[in-house]
């Protein structure tokens, strides 16, 4: 039985999670406008730390983001008596930019800053980071929920975390997706999202108590449609959500914790996602309106904020909403609700077009896990000036950059978006090029198929692009397409796009490649019902010139021979 | 007017990495987005605003308030050859 023993929200509103859920309860938020602050030359509305906060937080040789890490997992670990230092531990973080909006830390210190964490709190296992854009957060439970289903660990610590930076909310900005009033989710006046910054921590055991909240399914779905908009039908979500009720009485739902960001197009899919998977009637929990988006805390802290309101029999009101602006049916509410029900859904959609559900209850059933057996049928290995393909080497005739370039006109795909991609892009799209280039597909090997990637160096070279952008004052000017490649699982997301590929797409990073620890995770996310194909593997590019890709297919069943 | 239109094409390529074309390529009164013509999307079209604000001081709020602007290389060029105060 997988629950949560012990959970910690810290955020603007508090610094644990009942001073964070008697603050919204009372409807209280410190969303508010700022001006001129972090460099950022235009205004925003946005929840953020104020400084005596952030000083309570602080840890000697410690960022603001570890350190708001560091008290997050702690006080959540002070409600347990777990032996984090045992090998029945693990410790996944979910951040979409952990430093990056420090001086001088780059996109690479999430790996680094996980061990380092982690080495801090006495744990030592390795530690795993998500890195899946805004779903991170519900990214990252979903992995808990394989690895302890597997029986690899028995206990899990997730952390989600951001902080918000001139880095991000510039980025935003530039994506025109900001809001410079309160968020309004779900109404028919929403102007955009609010970022929030925060950082929460569920602990997850294998050993729940019949009173504690089980974690029983978990869902990741590619829209396959765009890599910054969200598919207009809500196709990934859909599915997502359809995953994980299905064979479920929905009867028993309290609420769906939506995404609910208040951007037009977001909350607009949300609706349509919703009423596709029958759940009109079900009241949704938009909670951004107290917190803001806190990226890749959301999942966490959302989740958290569901089940103590549940616990309460409650379901808060949207703050924000008042008048119904999205077309697909829904039920919401800017009024406090009660009820006595005991399970709930938490969706989240992001960039690269992932989708994640997950469904909480209080029931005691076991679920049975489905263990898929899946055979090898393709191996891609590209480094700087080498392409190895099922074993036999590929002649190159150059090198780094212009090797790839080479490649893609090699490969006559005739896909001119591969020139916007970045480097790491590229490289994940050109690997799968080769990896699927002689093998059979249908609508519903496509569907089933998930993309895993790993690496080191996170998206780097985006991360540099991006903050030259912004670097001057004088020459400020955000670049919309190079942020959005600043998220590694945008890699991800090409490739569901060019393949038309609707199972999980995941990105995960690790502070030292692992290829045995990289086989388990991927083992782990394979334990669910359906999936027919994973492409999977390394895909790190610290360099324009060195990189290295190494990335293998598996498939269900029949057994493709090279 | 002329020099204008090649120099947007020109700016146009290289802020939307679009390698495989030369100023040739872009019809001046094609469609920049839809599946027809340049076959551009939302990124796009916010690389466009900077574009405009980088190189003619030109500030738009949204990508809604571009639609008309952005239909062809020559409405844009109508639009900044207004607007530009640059």
């Amino acid at each position: 039985m997988i629950g949560v023993v012990a959970t910690n929200i810290t955020s603007p509103l508090g610094m644990s999670s009942a001073e964070n859920y008697q603050a919204v309860k009372r409807g209280m938020s410190k969303l508010r406008r700022y001006e001129g602050y972090m460099g950022v030359p235009e205004p925003f509305f946005a929840s953020l730390f104020t400084t005596e906060q952030i000083g309570g937080m602080a840890v000697e040789g410690f960022t603001r983001f570890e350190s708001m890490v560091l008290h997050s997992v702690r006080d959540a670990l002070s409600y347990t008596s777990l032996d984090v230092g045992s090998e029945r531990v693990v410790f996944i973080l979910a951040s979409t930019k952990g430093n990056v909006g420090e001086d001088g830390c780059e996109g690479d210190e999430l790996g680094v800053l996980s061990q380092k964490i982690a080495d801090e709190l006495g744990i030592n296992t390795m530690p795993i980071v998500v890195c899946n854009a805004c779903i991170s957060g519900l990214s990252a439970q979903v992995l808990a929920l394989r690895l302890l289903e597997s029986e690899q660990y028995d206990y899990a610590i997730v952390c989600g975390a951001d902080c918000q930076s001139r880095f991000i909310v510039s980025g935003f900005q530039s994506l025109k997706a900001l809001s410079d009033v309160q968020c309004r989710p779900f109404d028919d006046e929403r102007l955009g999202l609010n970022l929030g910054e925060a950082a929460s921590t569920i602990i997850f055991s294998r050993f729940a108590g019949s009173h504690d909240w089980k974690l029983k399914r978990g869902a990741v779905r590619n829209d396959a449609f765009h890599i910054s908009g969200p598919h207009p039908k809500g196709e990934g979500c859909y599915r997502a959500l359809s995953s994980v009720l299905d064979g479920y009485d929905i009867n028993q739902l309290a609420s769906i914790g939506v995404h609910g960001t208040a951007t037009m197009y977001n909350d607009q899919m949300e609706s349509k996602a919703i009423e596709r998977a029958g759940l009109s009637q079900v009241p949704l929990s938009a909670l951004k309106g107290y917190f803001g988006h806190t990226m890749g805390a959301a999942g966490v802290l959302e989740s958290v904020i569901m089940m103590m309101s549940l616990d309460d029999e409650l379901i808060l009101p949207s703050r924000g909403f008042s008048e119904i602006g999205v077309s697909g049916k829904v039920t919401i509410s800017g009024e406090v609700i009660t009820t006595d029900k005991k399970a709930f859904v938490k969706i989240l959609s992001g960039f690269g077009g992932c989708n994640g559900a997950i469904l909480f209850d209080k029931k005691d059933e076991e679920s049975v896990p489905a263990v898929c057996e899946m055979k090898e049928a393709g191996h891609v290995v590209i480094s700087r000036d080498r392409v190895e393909v099922n074993g036999k080497d590929l002649a190159v005739e150059s090198s780094g950059k212009a090797m790839l370039t080479d490649l893609y006109k090699s490969l006559e795909c005739n896909y001119p978006k591969y020139y916007k991609m970045d480097m790491l892009s590229r490289l994940a799209f050109i690997s799968c090029e080769m990896l699927l280039e002689k093998m059979p597909s249908n609508d519903s090997i496509n569907a089933n198929t998930a993309v895993i990637l790993f690496n080191h160096s996170s998206a780097i070279l985006s991360d540099r692009a991006y903050k030259k952008t912004i670097s001057d004052a004088e020459n400020y000017y955000p670049s919309p397409s190079v942020f959005v490649y600043t998220l590694p699982n945008i890699s991800t997301g090409e490739i569901c796009i060019r393949h038309h590929l609707n199972g999980e797409s995941s990105f995960f990073i690790l502070p030292s490649r692992d290829d045995e620890k990289l086989k388990s995770v991927v083992d782990a996310l394979c334990r669910e019902r359906g999936v027919q194909r994973v492409i999977y593997g390394w895909i790190d590019c610290p360099d324009e010139e060195s990189f290295e890709a190494d990335v293998r297919l598996l498939e269900k069943g029949t057994i493709t021979t090279f | 007017m002329e020099e204008l239109i090649k120099n947007l094409k020109a700016q146009i390529i290289d802020a939307l990495n679009l390698e495989e074309l030369s100023i040739d390529d872009i019809d001046t009164d094609a469609a920049l987005f839809g599946d027809d013509g340049l076959g551009l999307d939302s990124i796009d079209a916010l690389e466009l605003i900077v574009l405009l604000e980088k190189n003619y001081g030109i500030r738009l709020a949204n990508a809604s308030e571009g639609k008309d602007i952005f239909k062809s290389v020559r409405s844009i060029a109508e639009y900044v050859e207004k607007n530009r105060k640059k």
